[in-house]
């Protein structure tokens, strides 16, 4: 086993919790996990050796992540998932931890950008500049769009 | 002249993101208004309690034989590649699907259990292959069956083909019907091991697979009976 695929090895169950950070449902994680490892693995020429690789597969998921919801925004429009509220559950869920399952439904309210800022700081443990560098935003606005994820599932959560 | 602290400031403080001086005056600040620290605590619970839900998915077991891991990977893509060259026949349709790579990457791990037969996904096999006893019991076995191999369920995936869900050796996997064989579609290592797997439920990770690939339910007991009777759609 290569350097790569060491790295690779040890960094899937970081970028499992990932994905159910972003992702509706545990199904939609899963999904999401096999297809950042697939991707990373095709990909893996753009990987430089020595550096951060973490922040590498973080930016990989985050980015299949955006261009699968896109797609599916495209197609399904009439499926509005924020009204489904917090109680409902989700097809794929049943083997989730009831307080997860809450938890990610609670995410999935919030705006695809504060999204994906709160779980790479709340989740993952980020510093503000690794998530900053991930999502490629300057470190004021990934700070604003945090604040702003925090107060709005803290409403959800509290109320 | 002290400085507002605002929820910015106080979230900032509860993710340690504040040099020392910086985070003395947010405590100091704390410290002076309950409703600051009222504040602070709300921030610091709920950051705690999205830790201990989501802590568990990052906690599942890393392979412990990273020598015998993904040596395979490689071995299995030249492998693959020789073949295909020597004999250009359709490639494997199931290689490439979502999941494909993933679950090679765990061949390693079925090697390391013994699971894939001698030669290993580096042989001229093909990475994903069954080992025969595993191939037997799937094509004998009504799901719930006792024996070495366990059947969870049958089912059909969204292309249509019949799939099994079991586990063996520690490995809870799922199949599906290729080329007129199994070809094995995911495996993880089972949560629970041994005598205690529960026939019917399944790991939660293979699980959430088969959530994800299955159409319409499970096969009940007849319809499996008669997909058996059937060798599985040939």
């Amino acid at each position: 086993m290569d350097e790569f695929e060491r790295h690779l090895t040890s960094l899937l169950p970081r970028l499992r919790r990932f994905a159910h950070g972003l992702a509706r449902n545990a199904a939609d994680a899963d999904d999401l996990t096999q297809a950042a490892a697939e991707r990373m693995l095709k990909a893996r020429d753009q990987w430089q050796p020595g550096s951060n690789f973490a922040a590498w597969g973080y930016r990989v998921m985050r980015n299949l992540w955006v261009d699968t919801t896109r797609a599916r925004q495209r197609r399904d429009r009439v499926l509005v998932d924020e009204e489904q509220g917090l109680s409902v559950g989700a097809p794929g869920e049943a083997e989730t931890s009831v307080e997860l399952g809450y938890l990610m439904r609670a995410m999935g309210r919030l705006p695809d950008e504060q999204r994906e800022a709160v779980a790479l700081v709340m989740i993952e443990g980020l510093a503000y500049a690794e998530a900053a560098e991930v999502l490629d935003i300057p470190m004021g606005t990934l700070t604003s769009r945090l604040v702003r994820g925090r107060q709005a599932l803290m409403k959800m959560l509290e109320d | 002249m002290a400085e507002t602290i605002d929820e910015t400031r106080i979230i900032a403080w509860v993710d340690g993101e504040l040099d020392d001086a910086a985070a003395a005056r947010v405590a100091g600040a704390v410290a002076a208004d309950p409703a600051l620290a009222a504040l602070a605590e709300r921030h610091r619970r709920m950051k705690a309690r999205f830790a201990a839900a989501f802590a568990p998915l990052a906690d599942a077991p890393a392979p412990e034989r990273p020598a015998a891991e993904v040596v395979s990977l490689a071995a299995a893509r030249k492998a693959r590649a020789a073949k295909a060259a020597a004999a250009p026949r359709p490639a494997p349709r199931r290689w490439m699907a979502p999941g494909a790579i993933a679950a090679s990457l765990l061949v390693g791990v079925l090697v390391g259990h013994g699971y894939v037969g001698g030669g290993g996904a580096g042989g001229a096999r093909d990475a994903l292959a069954l080992p025969a006893p595993t191939v037997a019991a799937l094509d004998r076995q009504l799901s719930g069956d006792a024996g070495a191999v366990r059947v969870a369920m049958t089912f059909r995936d969204r292309d249509g083909s019949l799939c099994r869900g079991f586990t063996a050796s520690g490995m809870a996997s799922v199949a599906c019907r290729a080329d007129g064989g199994w070809r094995l579609r995911y495996a993880v290592p089972a949560t629970t091991q041994g005598g205690d797997y529960r026939q019917a439920g399944g790991d939660a990770a293979q699980m959430a697979f088969i959530q994800s690939i299955i159409a319409g339910d499970p096969l009940d007991r007849a319809a499996e009976t008669k997909a058996r009777a059937d060798r599985w759609g040939k």
